[in-house]
């Protein structure tokens, strides 16, 4: 076996202490909630930093990958576990380790199936760091599919509000999408005809005509497109969110669907770049719709989890149409997007949560004047929509920008369109605010307590990356950049 | 001479393992114990014996019989398969008591007549073999101490199977009349000229059909669900794994005659696999009962099996074997559980899973990873399996068939996902106490669990004897 090690491999620590903590936890006996909970806390924390850690270690001035890892796996198939990092990915492997940590001390409070709750929990962020870590079409597959079916026992469990269905419709949906995938992986990896999975190998330019760019990326975009919420696809999005509980909701509309996005950049546009200019046009147009459709029926929604259902959908389409503009400032801000999203959105049901668990509603005309009751956490809700509706100095700020600005040039009337759609969310955010946290308060929940500091620590920890990020978007965008700006630049 | 006879060994053992197990059934009063540990110990010993006679090469009885990696590989696959299903028969409640001797000679006796089918290399040797098999299970399957269920499903069994063997003897005669010989080896290198004609691709499909029977490829199918139902779980378990093995294996051998170059073959077995894979699953959705779910979804494995073996390849052969390997894990896997959760020998319903996760949470487990094995997530060697035979076929370029599997798998995952809910989320209507899982069944399970997982992960080793087996067929 040929190996390849530049030093200690953190890439592969991390997805060690995720699959090290799920195998403690599996020899744990299901009594001990509090041993559970801590190692959950401790194989979580080692994630964050070592994530955090590769983030700012990372060389720029280098750029390329850095930190690889290559193991030969299957040789007569050429699969290869090929670990790396690089511009892209680093900025989601950080999302991935700050919401999997976050997430964990959200649920501390937990006392349903613990032990079965946090294994399920490690396997599926386990999954996703895979995703964003591999540099093999294999092993991204692999990691997909392991990423998702945790999702099942975890939203018809623990859930609530339909929870059944919408588990069972979410699983569904997605492993349709990897139904579209697998052929696409399959196809390129027979055509380019070197017996490879190894991604690096198969993006040299001319290993595939650009007929077969075009057909693959149709698959792949539209499989990885399901997950990413692409409109019309979108409809498990919501209803999933809806049903999972807090920790799951966050890791789902917080990383998850991040994963999508990302398979369209990773696999999609690195292998199929003729593809990818061939079907911009296509992608615009969804994406457009989407943050349109999203923003409106957000409008339109009673319950709090769907609005934020929603404006998911809205806000991964600012993904995709940064996505679609193949430029250097869509690039960025569509990956920058991807994080200040995932953080924020975590905040949104992390806070939306901690109401539910206390008044054990969800519903805006049952709620109101919440901003008498529990100030503080209200502030974290309010904070977390001023952020989605990109508010300067909050990281979306810079996020949606670079997306605009690239996507005015490029699409003009669908930029347009876009920029309307934003003014109704933050329309349909600050009617949310208003409704739910001024106004008349409701007498029945006038007892009920307000986020202490210990359960605040995780918000904190979000709203600190939000505003740091806000106040210092070069230091995300540096990163970004080196990997972005080569890419384009070497585009047919 | 005695070292052809060595080549022999896996058989004769089998053979001797009959005539134990007849001279017990020959004793007056009945001793499950004693039956259950002297086949649990000879089964043992049969797997040993089966893998230290895998790198045997030769050929016996005047060419008829050939000894290869291929035909070693799937003897290995069908002494572990005999064994785990052995394991399972700690409480062997569905058959009576005076029976027991009898269930394990016929088991053997299959066994043994698996063996030989897919060492076979000579047309009435390779129905011999296939004769004495069916014969086995038709006499298995209504073993079961029932109410009248079995005796249908045995002549359910019975009917069927002999009309796919009428049909089989008829194909038999199309392909001696065309090549002139019955020795696989002459076959191989006359029929691949001749295989546009009718005569010669008909009489090959016919003969696949026999084996078709086997493996419950739609058309015929109908035997499995009733079949499942109605036999013992212990013996349902072996039909469903060991069976399914032996008629990959043969299936195998047999179409690899064409020579890889028919394009009707290719479009029938294409036609075949599609209708498999879909009938199964959208029959599967709607069922309650366990047995018959598994029987639905083995009508739809046989599918999935089908595009590696239509792919012609020694790629193609290769994720075929791979396949067969790891639906035997999986399977028997699921029937720890049915076992274990019907203890008395009666049919699971679905419902009956219900509260499984508190009952026994390693069993939960092994069944969630099992289906969501069959399933195809990873990361279970199902979906190794699946991804190697579906990458056989893109190389063919049957990307269609491809993309229709996986919808199918798509499909399929629902009614696997019933399952998992009914073991994790339903609650029984009353409290059930907690079910006894002796220490032997928790290594049996955890063993069956670590090869399901650590293949799938690490399928390097596996794939490389798979592939060096396919070898042997081109």
């Amino acid at each position: 076996m040929s190996m390849e090690f530049a030093n200690f491999p953190y890439l592969s620590a991390i997805l060690l202490s995720c699959v090290v903590g799920l195998l403690v936890i599996l020899f744990i006996p299901a009594e001990r909630k509090m041993l559970i909970k801590w190692v959950s806390l401790v194989s979580s924390g080692i994630a964050m930093v070592l994530s955090i850690y590769l983030f700012f270690a990372y060389d720029k001035a280098q750029g390329g990958l850095q930190f690889v890892e290559k193991v030969l796996w299957v040789e007569s198939m050429g699969i290869y576990y090929f670990n790396a990092a690089d511009g892209f990915n680093l900025p989601m492997l950080m999302l991935t380790g700050i919401v999997l940590f976050t997430g964990v001390l959200t649920m501390w409070d937990l006392e349903v199936r613990v032990k079965e709750f946090f294994a399920f929990t490690f396997l599926l962020v386990a999954g996703v760091f895979g995703v964003f870590m591999s540099m093999d079409l294999f092993f991204i597959f692999v990691w997909y599919d392991v990423s998702l079916f945790p999702m099942y026992p975890l939203i018809a469990i623990w859930g609530s509000t339909r929870k059944e269905y919408g588990a069972m419709k979410l699983t569904l949906y997605l492993l349709a999408g990897s139904a579209l995938i697998l052929p696409g992986i399959l196809y390129l990896f027979v055509k380019s005809g070197l017996n490879t999975f190894d991604v690096v190998a198969l993006m040299q330019p001319g290993v595939f005509t650009p007929f077969q760019q075009k057909f693959a990326f149709i698959l792949l975009y539209l499989g990885f497109g399901i997950l990413a919420g692409v409109w019309p696809f979108h409809t498990w999005s919501p209803v999933g969110h809806v049903a999972a509980p807090t920790a799951v909701s966050m890791i789902h509309a917080g990383v998850l669907m991040k994963l999508g996005a990302f398979g369209v950049l990773r696999v999609a546009i690195f292998l199929c770049p003729e593809g990818w200019q061939y079907w911009a046009q296509l992608m615009a147009v969804l994406a457009t719709c989407g943050i349109v459709y999203g923003a409106f029926v957000g409008l339109a929604q009673t319950d709090l989890k769907y609005v934020i259902g929603y404006s998911s959908v809205s806000h991964m389409g600012i993904v995709g149409l940064g996505l679609a503009t193949v430029t250097i400032d869509g690039l960025n801000g569509a990956v920058f997007q991807m994080f200040a999203h995932g953080v924020m959105t975590a905040l949104l049901f992390s806070s939306v949560g901690y109401i539910y668990d206390k008044t054990h509603t969800k519903m805006i005309p049952e709620l109101g004047g919440m901003s008498k009751i529990m100030p503080v956490a209200s502030g974290y809700f309010i904070l977390a929509a001023l952020a989605g509706i990109g508010v300067p100095c909050l990281a979306s700020f810079w996020a949606e920008l670079l997306v605009f600005i690239a996507a005015f040039k490029t699409y003009p009337v669908r930029g347009a369109l876009a920029i309307c759609a934003l003014v109704v969310g933050a329309l349909f955010m600050l009617r949310v605010v208003q409704r739910t946290f001024y106004g008349e308060k409701n007498e029945k929940f006038e007892h009920l307590p307000d986020v202490t500091f210990g359960s605040g620590i995780p918000r904190m920890i979000l709203v600190a990356v939000i505003v740091f990020f806000g106040l210092f978007p070069s230091v995300m965008l540096d990163v970004i950049q080196v990997a972005s700006v080569p890419f384009i630049n070497g585009l047919p | 001479m005695m070292n052809l006879w060595t080549l022999f060994v896996p058989e004769l053992y089998c053979l001797l393992m009959a005539v134990v197990f007849f001279g017990l059934a020959l004793s007056a009063r009945p001793n499950p114990r004693r039956d259950y540990f002297v086949a649990l110990f000879m089964a043992g010993v049969g797997v040993v014996v089966a893998l230290a006679c895998v790198r045997l090469e030769g050929t016996l009885f005047f060419e008829a019989y050939r000894v290869d990696l291929f035909s070693q590989v799937f003897k290995v696959m069908l002494a572990m398969g005999f064994f785990l299903v052995v394991c399972l028969c700690t409480e062997l409640n569905g058959i009576e008591e005076r029976h027991h001797p009898e269930f394990y000679l016929f088991l053997t006796t299959c066994t043994l007549a698996m063996m030989m089918l897919v060492s076979s290399v000579e047309l009435l040797t390779i129905y011999v073999a296939l004769e004495l098999s069916s014969y086995s299970l038709y006499i298995l399957v209504p073993l079961r101490r029932g109410h009248g269920v079995d005796v249908e499903a045995g002549i359910k069994y019975l009917m069927v199977g002999a009309c796919a063997s009428a049909v089989m003897l008829f194909g038999l005669s199309y392909v001696f009349g065309v090549t002139h010989t019955t020795y696989v080896v002459e076959i191989i290198q006359v029929l691949p000229g001749v295989i546009g004609t009718p005569a010669a691709i008909v009489g090959l499909l016919l003969v696949l059909c026999g084996f078709f029977f086997k493996l419950a490829v739609f058309p015929f199918h109908f035997w499995a669900p009733d079949v499942y139902q109605g036999a013992a779980n212990q013996v349902t378990a072996y039909i469903a794994t060991a069976s399914k093995v032996a008629a990959v294996g043969i299936i195998i051998r047999m179409v690899a005659l064409s020579g890889g170059n028919s394009k009707y073959l290719v479009d029938m077995l294409v036609t075949l696999s599609i209708a498999s894979m879909t009938l199964g699953n959208l029959v599967a959705i709607v069922q309650k009962d366990m047995k018959r779910l598994l029987a639905y979804s083995s009508i739809s494995h046989a599918g999935y099996v089908l595009i590696g073996i239509l792919s012609m390849s020694a790629i193609g052969y290769a994720s075929a074997i791979f396949y067969a390997l790891a639906y035997l894990v999986m399977n028997l896997c699921c029937f720890l559980v049915v076992v274990k959760v019907a203890h008395d020998g009666s049919d699971l319903k679905i419902a009956q899973l219900a509260g499984l996760h508190r009952r026994s949470p390693l069993l939960a487990m092994a069944l969630m990873l099992a289906v969501f094995g069959l399933a195809g997530i990873p990361p279970t060697i199902g979906f190794t399996g699946k991804f190697l035979v579906f990458a056989a076929a893109m190389e063919k370029g049957y990307i269609t068939l491809v993309i229709i599997a996986m919808i199918n798998a798509t499909i399929s995952l629902y009614y696997y996902i019933l399952v998992v809910k009914a073991a994790y989320l339903m609650e029984p209507d009353e409290e059930l106490p907690r079910l006894p899982v002796s220490i032997p069944t928790k290594v049996l399970t955890v063993a069956l669990v670590t090869v399901m997982v650590v293949f799938g992960v690490f399928p390097h080793h596996l794939l490389e004897v798979a592939r060096a087996a396919a070898r042997m067929l081109m």
